[in-house]
């Protein structure tokens, strides 16, 4: 019987100056990363913007199961994400709402599983993006289907490397999302064949990210007139059809019942339309006409909601891209809608103690 | 936990480290031993359970059959044993497909029966480590070889991380001799082996995700035909990127054991370079295709009887592979195209007498050419969900496909033609040597302005942590 040892794998080091080897290749590393480090900051990448994905919406998810924030809760596409600012909420409310809009996605199926699921008893505020919102779609981004359950079944493994991950954003401004090499290629204005859809016309980077979720627009974005149009172009060439008036009906009941759902356990839900502009705007009219759409919605939901175009205060507000508020014009736009919130629900109002902050 | 994430550099690190400190060997290996499960469980920690009953009941089951005589007893524990290895298996793998296949028979007699809503999460790496734990106990009941004497040798050897979800499936005898004397890795051996780790996450970041995920995802995804051109930059790109995330997940597995001092054996040696199945199947996943020659198509018969006889434990076996891979038909047909490749090439051989390296270079690439063309029309099978999805597949590649739609964007078209052509190129440049041949001969400038390249080719592209694809069998 032949032994155990007889078959032991042996391999081969091939002969080589692996110090000095070695050394270079840290060496051009180190100078590689740090030119790339560079290029991307020159292009106005900042170190600190901590991105976003479904690990960072887990942790915002576990926070209300934890019981940590458990009053105040977002659901919504990217409007309300880059529309509202949480100092703000701070300076007003005395809290910080749990963000839970995910950009390129109908907050519908998040909230009808939040509806079943979840036994929160606080204010949920729903986004309204029309488009999104009264039409089957569902997320422009696959990774975001499964976000109501990976919050729970996140392995240990992602959730370090999660962490580990925000740690170097902190440091290292070229760890984005957007500006990795493979995307970059992609990005290359080619031709390309009728019908085929098009890298190039893929949404670029439009936002900065930090604690608790808080977008805002990228800044560069006000600058860059290349990149403006390009954001623009993508709007435009994403049209859907007109809502039928059959699908918004099934839409406003399905809704219905997750509101009742909330409600029946001690909760209260309002629609916040976040504005649009330009020619953005225009088309939202044609796809999604607010008479037939949002109006019908409150009125079947029983609702509150907040519209942009029935407050003067929230008007001239500034929409570089035609769908998202600039930094500034998001601050404005929160401090009117929490105060018309506020106005809902007095429990929110903490602007005896803002003093002049405000 | 992959190692593509950051979760594993951290952990690769820390263990390195605690490796080279001055603690005794016993300490050592328990340390990679807990390491291990930490490294199972950081993806689901219920299941190392599995692996704990796995490596216990092999444990008692080798010592009984190696002091029992009576072969009826011997039969019994290796029973025990098979029964709790392939039972794990089936329940977990096979479970749905199983019920499904049920339900479908039972409709086929008029009888309808709904089978009960299957939830169960599929353990990641359970068919490598279930054939693993079997390979030790077929040999010694066998009589191959001895059971092990130390627990812990045994369990470092069911469990040992960098090859423990993804292969290489290794034979206890590659591998248990080497934790009976301490090791650690000498410089040469560490520069090696980050060298190939770096090497690996190249393959699989920076190829296999960035540059070709993409486009076999787009046209195998398709919901309409696709037309010539897309449907073979699809099938191309799905070969490139199964062989550079497999590979690559070989190449890092051996890499990072070697780190630690320990050689495991080479999983895949230029594929796409091959001339015939039979090379084929001597270069890739040699450690699945050499464990189904040794525990399958041999005890079946091998090539000992009939011509008919050997035609079908070979197309047996490689039924029994393709099923290895994935509880679904498409994977049969998958492992009986190239039963059926395998067959008809011995065929053809025993009645030409063609040698398996034909003379003339021209002859050789033609061979090859021919013998990739053909694995991707496997790859087909093995890639698509159902069989509607390959059929609109393989239609496309005809050109029969009846209004196809254009899916491909021109610069993914481009980085397929250029990625693949680069793959095939250099597994055919490198077909008769080695990586280890080829790094001795080049200058070491060279050397480390490549690993450089690449090493920085990974960081920017900023791998998500994509999972390897053979996590799923």
């Amino acid at each position: 019987m032949k032994t155990l040892e007889d078959e032991e794998t042996r391999r081969v080091i091939p002969g080589a100056r692996w110090d000095v080897a070695w050394w270079l290749t840290v060496a051009l590393v180190v100078v590689g990363v740090g030119a790339w480090e560079w290029k991307m900051r020159s292009l106005g990448l900042r170190a600190g913007d901590l991105g976003d994905g479904a690990s960072h919406w887990t942790v915002e998810r576990r926070k209300i199961a934890a019981g940590e924030h458990d009053d105040v809760v977002i659901f919504g596409s990217s409007r309300i994400l880059f529309d509202t600012d949480f100092a703000v909420w701070q300076i007003m409310t005395g809290r910080r709402p749990v963000q839970l809009a995910l950009p390129g996605t109908s907050p519908r199926f998040l909230l009808k599983r939040f509806a079943r699921d979840a036994d929160f008893d606080g204010l949920v505020i729903v986004g309204v993006t029309p488009e999104a919102f009264f039409s089957e779609f569902t997320t422009a981004f696959p990774e975001y289907l499964t976000v109501n359950d990976l919050w729970r079944e996140e392995s240990p493994s992602q959730r370090f490397g999660h962490g580990v991950g925000l740690l170097l954003s902190r440091y290292l401004a070229f760890l984005d999302d957007n500006y990795r090499l493979g995307q970059l290629i992609d990005r290359v204005d080619i031709p390309d064949r009728p019908g085929v859809r098009r890298p190039f016309m893929e949404v670029w980077k439009l936002s900065e990210t930090s604690e608790d979720r808080q977008y805002f627009l990228w800044p560069r974005l006000m600058t860059d007139s290349r990149l403006l149009a390009h954001a623009k172009s993508v709007w435009l060439a994403r049209s859907r059809p007109p809502a039928a008036a059959e699908l918004v009906e099934r839409i406003c009941s399905d809704v219905g019942q997750d509101i009742a759902r909330i409600r029946a356990r001690g909760g209260e839900v309002v629609f916040v339309r976040p504005p649009s502009a330009g020619a953005y705007y225009e088309r939202e009219q044609i796809v999604a006409p607010r008479a037939v759409t949002w109006d019908r919605l409150l009125r079947v939901t029983g609702a509150p909601g907040i519209h942009f175009e029935d407050y003067q205060h929230m008007q001239d507000l500034e929409i570089p891209e035609m769908s998202h508020l600039s930094r500034d014009s998001a601050t404005r736009f929160t401090r009117a809608y929490v105060g018309l919130l506020a106005e809902l629900y007095p429990w929110l109002d903490q602007r005896a103690v803002a003093g002049s902050a405000l | 936990m992959v190692f593509n994430s950051l979760t594993f550099v951290v952990f690769f690190t820390v263990l390195l480290l605690l490796h080279r400190m001055p603690f005794s060997w016993t300490t050592k290996k328990v340390n990679l031993l807990i390491a291990s499960y930490l490294f199972y469980a950081a993806w689901n920690p219920p299941f190392v359970i599995l692996l704990w009953i796995s490596t216990l009941v092999d444990w008692l089951v080798a010592r009984r059959l190696y002091e029992s005589t009576r072969v009826a007893r011997r039969r019994a524990w290796l029973l025990i044993s098979l029964a709790v290895n392939l039972g794990f298996l089936a329940f977990f793998k096979y479970g749905e497909f199983l019920l499904a296949n049920w339900q479908a028979l039972m409709a086929t007699v008029g009888v309808t029966w709904v089978p009960p809503e299957w939830n169960i999460i599929l353990p990641v790496g359970i068919s490598f480590y279930t054939f693993q734990t079997l390979s030790y106990t077929l040999d010694v009941y066998l009589g191959r070889s001895k059971p092990l004497r130390s627990m812990l040798d045994f369990s470092l050897f069911v469990t040992f991380f960098p090859q423990l979800v993804a292969g290489p499936i290794v034979r206890p005898g590659q591998l248990v001799p080497q934790f009976a004397v301490p090791r650690q890795a000498t410089r040469d051996q560490l520069s090696w082996g980050l060298g190939l780790m770096t090497l690996g996450l190249f393959m699989k970041i920076v190829i296999a995700d960035s540059g070709l995920a993409q486009s076999a995802d787009l046209v195998f995804g398709a919901e309409k035909p696709v037309g010539f051109a897309d449907a073979w930059l699809g099938t191309l790109a799905f070969s490139g990127q199964i062989f550079c995330d497999f590979a690559g997940y070989s190449t890092i597995a051996i890499g990072t054991a070697l780190c630690f001092g320990f050689a495991l054996p080479d999983n895949f040696r230029m594929p796409y370079a091959a001339i015939g199945f039979s090379d084929f199947w001597r270069r890739w996943h040699i450690s699945l295709s050499t464990w189904l020659r040794d525990y399958l198509y041999i005890p079946l018969g091998g090539n000992r009887g009939s011509d008919a006889r050997t035609y079908v434990n070979l197309m047996l076996t490689m039924l029994l592979g393709g099923l290895w891979h994935g509880a679904a038909w498409t994977f049969v047909v998958w492992g009986g195209l190239h039963g059926l490749y395998l067959a008809g090439e011995r065929w053809i051989r025993a009645r030409t007498g063609v040698p398996g390296d034909p003379a003339g270079p021209w002859n050789r690439l033609l061979l090859a050419l021919l013998t990739y063309f053909l694995v991707n029309i496997t790859w087909v099978f093995f890639r698509a969900d159902t069989f509607a999805g390959a059929a609109r597949i393989l239609q496309g590649m005809g050109g029969l496909a009846a209004e196809p739609v254009a899916v491909l964007p021109t610069i993914f078209m481009i980085k397929v033609a250029v990625l693949i052509t680069g793959i095939v190129a250099i597994q055919w440049l490198m077909r008769k040597r080695s990586l280890e041949e080829v790094v001795a001969r080049t200058p070491w400038w060279l050397t480390g302005l490549v690993a450089a390249a690449m090493l920085l080719a990974v960081i920017v592209s900023q791998g998500s942590g994509e999972a390897f694809i053979y996590f799923q069998f």
